[in-house]
């Protein structure tokens, strides 16, 4: 019996049938249709923005208001630190006019990703004149300093300006618009400074210890003075675990400051951090209440604005600490 | 051009110096044809190996076309066993037979007509031409072993050393191997043949050695194909089949 | 309709995916059906698992180009282990394999334990970032590519003999143990160059899936080899489709390295039907 290879020919005659096939609805299609289903394309008349944090994108929209379209990198509760960017960001970013970014090395990817997308223009790094605070000098990403800056409402502004400025460079005909924009809602940050300093003044002084699940509040910590206990995950990596010594060690720790609260964040599992309190004898704040570190809200919640998720993060610390 | 094709010389063979084999004392003259009997675990395929330098020769001396084993190997043609060999495996007849010319192509030449005429000869030769391109797996046993014949005689061996060939074998294969085997050896390669089937020891061979750990004697098929000689080596344990073929089995 | 399957390939970072998908499966083709022949599918694997410290090692020590170098230098050694561990058996050794997987596999783990951070970078290496392929990258691959055809050239006929008859390849003068070692080599130069593109724990993928599909269609080595490669390239093809449809049609997340194994799995099912005919059609005598 010879045998004959109809299985390779078909194979074959199907990709080149498939490959005419295309050619020839390539050739039929109208040309001009680019993605009318992509989210992505900015609004007629609008500066196309990107942004890579939650924070940032909230920030952007904000100061820009209707005169800018955002197309937000990381969505709410995904861990900026590793991101791989999907086919939407790249072209996103490729047709862009402005790309804003954290900074202090939170969005590693977004250099190769820029390259790769073809993007050319201004990269507006929102850090910029911020003052960083060193943390772990053993952790590998403190190399740049400690990026959860946007929590001390000071920084905010810092970061609004820079932002404000990177818009204006874009749309050099709407500054106008940004600079009001800017003003307003400077005026709100600073509202919430002061809110929150008010908060605290309440709290007597041996109350105000913060554990969290994750080392991410330096600079709210800093500003309002709250003396910081330990962390659950001691690296600002979210992926660390905890040894036994090192738990061992956080419990005495709590155990002899006398905390009455523990805080987890949204985007973390809250088991290692009830684990900790069962131990310690504190209670747990997690779940729905949970403090908004990383990362904000999804849309419809209270922390899907940032200044939603600042004032929620207070409101819950006050309450848990001053023994409600 | 050595008178003697294969010669074993107070041998014992085996792997990684442990002897499965003592005492072979052998000679094999170019266009004769020797038997190796003995059931299996005799140690018949470690002597063939051995033949051809993939198996140790622990003490004693090996002697190939006046050489040693390994460097005979260009003129060595060896057909092993059919049970190793993968039948799903996806390699047709033909290209199993252009294996054999391989030593003879320098690696920067892809294989070209010349190769594939001389296969296509050696496959007409043992009765196959019309097979070349059927799948090597779909061939029954037979056919088989006659591939690997073809792919052993396409190099022009002067040594052919073939492991258990008629295992598993039809009737018809059977007598185109016997054939081929005899034209060889007329034209003068030396043929080893390794078998537990003592008719056909006695029906072809020149020489025939009795194995079984060692070596229990060695020439002509009258003087070792004897009642007295086969029980001193296996100890009664030859069985006639329904055929008449009388068989050696296990111990 | 039209513009589903080519509007993609408008944007240039597309393109390069395209290509390095294409480059990748004129590599993995050819060298999938060898490990197919050879048996070799849980040594692709385990050099997957193996070159793990080495990225490791890589990274600490140099960033971001230290991972490929790491990966490099982990997956020769792997290479040259398992060709020392298989040598005396005339099939691979899946219990020292499995062993030697586990070992190295634990020991980055340990390596990088002791590390604060490295994900991100990591991250990227087990599962690839096609859409940043940057032209220099497709170069690396390009240039791999022709090194591997090459040696496949050169070594395929002694692969083949080897494969089909190790002790007839032996008799006739072949060196198993060298030629083992060079297949072993080659697997792992594919292991490191696809590892980019779609990360290691994908590129195991890409050098079974379409050997297997490809022998349920023919049972020809060189018919195996191109509807290998055929599959690849066409899987490639409409993974990064897929994913971008999804992602910039209705917003959802899949990325592309997931996108192309799931089609060739696929492939694969589809085609199982065919081979089965094929067997049941193919009665031996």
């Amino acid at each position: 019996m010879i045998e004959r290879n109809h299985g390779v020919r078909r194979l074959v005659a199907w990709c080149a049938a498939g490959g005419v096939v295309a050619v020839l609805m390539a050739g039929c299609g109208s040309p001009g249709r680019a993605g009318a289903a992509d989210r992505s394309s900015a609004a007629a008349g609008t500066l196309a923005v990107v942004a890579t944090t939650p924070q940032v994108a909230d920030f952007v929209r904000n100061i820009g208001g209707g005169d800018v379209t955002v197309h937000q990198i990381i969505k709410p509760g995904v861990d900026p630190h590793e991101y791989e960017p999907t086919p939407a960001d790249m072209q996103a970013i490729g047709a862009a006019k402005l790309v804003v970014k954290s900074g202090v090395g939170i969005e590693k990817w977004l250099d190769p990703t820029i390259e790769a997308a073809g993007y050319q223009g201004a990269v507006v790094d929102a850090s910029q004149g911020v003052t960083l605070r060193t943390g772990d000098p053993g952790d590998e990403e403190m190399v740049d300093g400690d990026p959860h800056i946007w929590h001390n409402p000071l920084n905010a502004k810092i970061m609004v300006q820079d932002i404000e400025k990177g818009l204006a460079g874009a749309a050099p005909a709407r500054s106008g618009v940004f600079a009001k924009n800017l003003a307003e809602y400077s005026a709100t940050l600073d509202k919430l400074d002061a809110d929150n300093l008010a908060a605290f003044a309440k709290l007597p002084a041996d109350q105000r210890k913060l554990v969290t699940n994750h080392d991410a509040f330096g600079y709210y910590i800093d500003r309002y003075q709250l003396q910081f206990v330990g962390s659950v995950i001691p690296s600002l990596d979210t992926s660390a675990e905890l040894s036994t010594q090192q738990l061992t060690d956080l419990v005495a720790k709590i155990k002899a400051t006398g905390t009455k609260a523990i805080f987890t964040e949204s985007s973390l599992p809250p088991k290692t951090a009830e684990a900790i309190a069962q131990q310690a004898g504190c209670k747990v704040i997690g779940g729905p209440d949970a403090l908004y570190g990383d990362s904000l809200g999804p849309a419809g919640s209270p922390g899907a604005t940032y200044l939603g998720a600042e004032e929620h993060n207070t409101q819950t610390i006050v309450t848990a600490l001053s023994g409600n | 051009m050595a008178a003697v094709a294969l010669r074993f010389s107070g041998a014992a063979v085996g792997y990684r110096g442990a002897a499965v084999l003592r005492d072979v004392d052998l000679e094999l003259p170019a266009g004769q044809v020797l038997a190796l009997v003995g059931p299996n675990g005799a140690g018949k395929s470690t002597l063939i190996k051995a033949a051809l330098g993939l198996a140790q020769v622990v003490t004693g001396t090996a002697e190939v076309l006046g050489s040693s084993p390994v460097r005979a190997r260009g003129e060595t043609g060896y057909v092993p066993q059919l049970d190793v060999l993968d039948p799903d495996f996806p390699v047709s007849a033909q290209q199993v037979v252009l294996m054999g010319r391989y030593r003879h192509i320098s690696w920067w030449r892809p294989t070209g007509r010349t190769d594939r005429q001389l296969a296509a000869e050696a496959l007409d030769r043992v009765g196959l031409a019309d097979r070349a391109r059927t799948r090597f797996g779909v061939l029954s046993g037979g056919q088989r072993q006659r591939v690997l014949i073809a792919r052993a005689l396409v190099a022009r061996p002067r040594l052919l050393l073939l492991d258990e060939p008629l295992n598993g074998v039809d009737a018809t294969s059977q007598m185109t191997i016997l054939t081929v085997l005899s034209d060889l050896a007329a034209a003068g390669t030396a043929v080893v043949v390794s078998t537990h089937d003592l008719t056909l020891a006695r029906d072809i061979a020149d020489v025939v050695c009795l194995l079984n750990g060692r070596q229990w004697a060695a020439g002509p098929p009258q003087q070792t194909l004897t009642a007295e000689r086969l029980r001193e080596a296996y100890g009664g344990h030859t069985v006639i089949l329904p055929d008449g073929r009388d068989m050696l089995v296990e111990l | 309709m039209s513009a589903l399957f080519l509007e993609p390939f408008q944007a240039p970072f597309m393109t390069r995916a395209l290509i390095e998908l294409v480059l990748l499966a004129l590599i993995c083709g050819p060298i999938g059906v060898f490990v197919f022949i050879r048996r070799l599918s849980f040594v692709a694997d385990a050099l997957t698992h193996t070159i793990f410290p080495g990225v490791v090692i890589g990274f600490a020590a140099g960033g971001l180009d230290g991972i490929f170098v790491g990966a490099l230098i982990a997956g020769l050694v792997t290479a040259a282990l398992l060709t020392l561990l298989t040598r005396r058996a005339e099939l691979t050794d899946d219990a020292s394999t499995a062993v030697l997987l586990t070992a190295m596999f634990a020991i980055g783990v340990v390596l990088v334990s002791r590390q604060s951070s490295y994900t991100s970078d990591l991250t990227a290496f087990l599962f690839g970032r096609i859409l940043t392929v940057t032209p220099r990258q497709l170069g690396e691959t390009a240039a791999l590519a022709v090194l591997i055809l090459g040696l496949l050239a050169v070594g395929g006929r002694a692969f083949l003999f080897r494969a089909f008859d190790p002790g007839g390849a032996a008799a006739a003068g072949l060196h198993i143990g060298r030629l083992d070692l060079w297949l072993n080599v080659i697997i792992a130069l594919v292991v490191v160059a696809a590892v980019r593109a779609v990360g290691t724990v994908l590129v195991i993928a890409l050098l079974i899936v379409p050997a297997a599909a490809a022998r349920l269609l023919t049972d020809r080595l060189g018919d195996m080899v191109i509807a290998g490669t055929a599959l690849t390239a066409g899987a490639g093809y409409l993974g990064l489709v897929i994913s971008w449809s999804a992602s910039v049609g209705y917003g959802i997340r899949l990325t592309s390295a997931s996108a192309v194994v799931l089609v060739l799995v696929l492939a694969y099912l589809l085609l199982l039907p065919a081979g089965l005919r094929r067997r049941r059609r193919a009665v031996p005598r």
